[in-house]
């Protein structure tokens, strides 16, 4: 009962200090901690928020304890066959109760079949006859661009000290993502290039097994956790649909010491573009026979590749993703997060299994 | 009516003062955590002495430790802390109930320990384990069966 009283008026104290040093500079040094112990707020997300590697937890992010503010800077990169992603951005803990995030995600592509679209798209423009309008590619590789916006509050729970029961840390996030490629998104066939998603984590520390489990529902329509857009539509934007549905994800990191975390993550996806080639927005329509109505793009790509063979190509699918790292944090201002991801099919390229490298810089 | 709740009331606070008071054994009890602490824990931390040196590794980590060493320096006898710690965390992981001291609520009431310092503790508690060579995952067996007194201490 003592300690829920606490709790009430901790959580009037926590908004008032938020209110007030986002408007005194000067009650920053008081308000700095980094009481927490190692890796209990989690490392830099693909989201941005404080979790494992591409899951958001219930934890909180920064070293703060409920006696203060702290927070990060982080940056990774993740090498796939035909992807190459980074990802830089902040967050900042208040209290062991609320966290902001931001982060920007670039990603490369390096797709001989979309690079194709993109040279008869480019070779047509040259020549004075475009056909289509702006697809959102590059012949050196298209590009898709997003800034996700997150917040997470803890509800209630203690992940890490309350071992005599079963009660999990539970905190409830947002996440707002603009895809600022809009135009590469909409010949993906995705339906909106922003969306928000909402999510609701569990987390808990098992000391007697060295081991952090998590599990997290998140509310969403996002292909490739939004890289792609949100949710589908049929060619030519039509029969659109980007419904949200209840997606689930697990992190289950072992420690091997303090500051010395191994494990493994599974990220489900929904699979909204599957089957859906990429929209050329005409580019490659054909009559009857099977033939390419533009003569000049049958010029173009006759000799590259087959015209089926570059419409197979360009059908889409989703993966669920999984993941093993492993996350060192030698002192309590960074931690270095190594993985191996397995991420199956991503939009027209298949089999994208690679590394992940991750720097979290902790204040 | 009232006045017989009242003296109800007083009388409890009589009687838990008394018991407190009294409190030569058992002021505290073993934890019970939800998974258990595993029986061989305390022959992992080298039994009754592994566990005293161990403690004593502690108390040294928390006086270098500018955070929480002036609360220890002030209200603490090192002497009659470490005695106390040994039975208390011999106590949690299984070993005979021989405690002495008070409860766990009632010895840190008026301390006012913030999180920071309980996590500052903790840290100590694992260098601890580090310099005396007892297992990560032994040691975590003890922070297992000691984080349930987490809300007993941590009163701010």
């Amino acid at each position: 009962m003592k300690g829920s009283k606490a709790n009430g008026s901790r959580w009037i104290k926590t908004a008032a200090f938020a209110a007030l040093s986002l408007f005194s500079t000067g009650s920053w040094a008081g308000l700095y901690n980094d009481g927490k112990v190692f890796l209990t707020g989690g490392v830099f997300t693909v989201d941005g928020a404080g979790g494992g590697g591409a899951v958001p937890w219930a934890t909180i992010t920064g070293y703060e304890s409920r006696d203060g503010i702290n927070g990060g800077v982080g940056f990774t990169y993740v090498r796939l066959p035909n992807y190459d992603i980074n990802w830089i951005g902040g967050s900042i803990g208040f209290f062991d109760r609320f966290e902001l995030s931001y982060v920007n995600t670039k990603l490369t592509t390096d797709l001989s079949n979309v690079n194709t679209v993109a040279l008869v798209v480019d070779a047509l423009e040259l020549a004075g006859t475009p056909l289509v309008g702006d697809l959102g590619l590059s012949s050196n590789g298209s590009k898709l661009h997003m800034d996700t916006y997150g917040a997470k509050l803890r509800l209630f729970g203690d992940a890490v000290y309350t071992s005599d029961s079963f009660i999990p840390q539970t905190a409830i996030g947002f996440l707002y993502k603009k895809n600022t490629t809009p135009e590469f998104v909409r010949t993906l066939n995705a339906d909106k290039a922003k969306d928000w998603e909402a999510y609701l984590a569990f987390t808990k520390v098992f000391f007697r097994y060295s081991t952090l489990v998590n599990v997290t529902v998140r509310y969403t329509a996002a292909n490739q956790i939004g890289l792609t857009g949100f949710g589908g539509c049929d060619l030519g934007h039509n029969n659109c649909n980007s419904d949200k549905e209840f997606r689930g994800e697990v992190s289950i990191a072992h420690l091997l010491q303090k500051n010395f975390a191994i494990g493994g993550e599974y990220q489900q996806h929904g699979n909204k573009q599957k089957g859906k080639t990429v929209d050329t927005g005409g580019l490659l329509a054909t009559d009857p026979d099977g033939n390419l109505v533009s003569d000049l793009v049958s010029n173009l790509i006759g000799g590259v590749s087959g015209l089926t063979g570059l419409n197979n190509a360009l059908a889409q699918n989703e993966s669920d993703w999984y993941d093993f790292f492993f996350a060192y944090a030698p002192s309590k201002n960074y931690s270095i997060t190594m993985a191996y991801l397995f991420l199956g099919d991503v939009a027209v390229a298949s089999q994208q299994n690679g590394l992940y490298l991750s720097l979290h810089a902790t204040f | 009516m009232k006045g017989l709740t009242k003296k109800l009331f007083a009388g409890a606070a009589l009687s838990i003062a008394a018991m407190s008071s009294a409190t030569s054994f058992a002021g505290e009890n073993p934890t019970n955590p939800i998974m258990g602490v595993p029986a061989s824990s305390i022959e992992e931390f080298g039994g009754r002495e592994g566990v005293r040196a161990w403690v004593e590794s502690l108390f040294y980590y928390i006086m270098l430790d500018n955070r929480i060493a002036p609360i220890f320096r002030e209200f603490g006898n090192p002497e009659r802390q470490i005695f106390l710690n040994t039975q208390l965390e011999t106590m949690v992981l299984g070993g005979p109930n021989e405690y002495q001291g008070a409860s766990m609520s009632a010895a840190h009431a008026d301390l006012g320990i913030t999180m920071t310092q309980f996590n500052a503790v903790v840290e100590a508690a694992y260098n601890a384990c580090e310099r005396n060579v007892i297992k990560y995952h032994t040691c975590n067996q003890l922070i297992n069966a000691l984080a349930p007194f987490t809300d007993d201490i941590v009163t701010r």
